[in-house]
């Protein structure tokens, strides 16, 4: 099918699947680790992408060159729903006071969103 | 009267013409989505994704456009390089948060100017910065044209202001591909004004 020799595909491919793994563990390691919602939300939502995108990459690579345009479907659905969800959750956590507001740095919403 | 009959018809037939070339992206948007679906470019498969699309189309009328966006090609792409860049960016700065502070993570939120009044180029706005590292909105205040942005790892108000003009930088990476001029403009000036202050 191409002229690059199958182990350097190979290769390629399984670094890929390996990075997108690690890159999905430690997102799974953020879940229990980070202390908050909002910190949570971040774990959930970027290494996570980043590993799927990794994955999908890795496998685009060994895959029919048909099969691997719907995976670029699924990675793109993957980057534009994942922060609407996180911006929903986020909110609703915020105003139902599920955020630790000791952790925060500094807060502008306060001023806005008094804590009940 | 045939006058007035011949000129009310080519106005409603300019009308339908505008509502098809209107409706056009969305049928072309919807076929290539269909076609990557079933992964095969037979006529069949491409055939019937038009045949998709214009019938959903139809059935889910979406509103008319109130504006015409500026697309500029190639800061565009510049954009979409960015925000490839900053995935993987965003996904070592927040694995870096994980593993060295854990549950002592600290995060702040701050309030940013909104810099365009395009509901379009806001949500494209609202999902870069998501894409950002450690960021996401929280809330938007249309009436005084503020956001509310997370951002998981600023450690001191350094850190806080950091963040802030990120997400501002942000906002004038999608303007350059997407805004009005004039927003552009405000945005290099307000971003040069917050640059002195520091």
């Amino acid at each position: 099918m191409t002229p690059v020799p199958d182990t350097a595909l190979d290769v390629a491919s399984a670094v890929l699947l390996l990075l997108g793994a690690l890159s999905c563990l430690l997102g799974a390691i953020g879940m229990v680790r980070l202390p908050d919602l909002l910190a949570r939300l971040q774990a959930a939502t970027k290494p996570q992408t980043l590993g799927l995108l990794l994955v999908l990459a890795g496998t685009a690579l060994r895959v029919e060159l048909e099969s691997a345009v719907t995976l670029a479907l699924v990675a793109l659905f993957q980057v534009i729903t994942a922060p609407v969800i996180s911006q929903l959750a986020g909110r609703s956590a915020y105003r139902s006071g599920g955020v630790r507001r000791d952790l925060l740095v500094v807060d502008e919403l306060a001023k806005e969103l008094p804590p009940d | 009267m045939t006058e007035m009959g011949s000129d009310d018809h080519r106005r409603t037939g300019r009308r339908g013409v505008h509502a098809v070339r209107a409706r056009l992206p969305a049928v072309v948007w919807l076929t290539l989505v269909w076609v990557l679906l079933w992964g095969t470019f037979t006529l069949l498969s491409i055939v019937g994704g038009v045949l998709v699309a214009v019938l959903v189309s139809a059935l889910f009328r979406m509103p008319p456009l109130p504006d015409r966006l500026p697309v500029r090609p190639l800061p565009l792409l510049g954009l979409v390089a960015f925000l490839l860049y900053d995935l993987v960016a965003s996904g070592v700065e927040v694995s870096w948060q994980i593993l060295r502070h854990g549950p002592r993570a600290q995060g702040t939120i701050v309030a940013v100017p909104l810099l365009s009044g395009s509901d379009r180029v806001v949500t494209v706005m609202a999902n870069a910065l998501s894409l950002s590292p450690g960021a996401m909105v929280l809330q938007i205040d249309h009436e005084r044209e503020i956001w509310y942005i997370y951002a998981l790892g600023p450690r001191d108000r350094d850190g806080a202001e950091r963040a802030r003009l990120r997400a501002m930088d942000m906002q004038r990476r999608v303007l350059a591909a997407l805004g009005r001029p004039e927003e552009l403009a405000e945005a290099h000036r307000r971003i040069a004004g917050a640059g002195a202050r520091r």
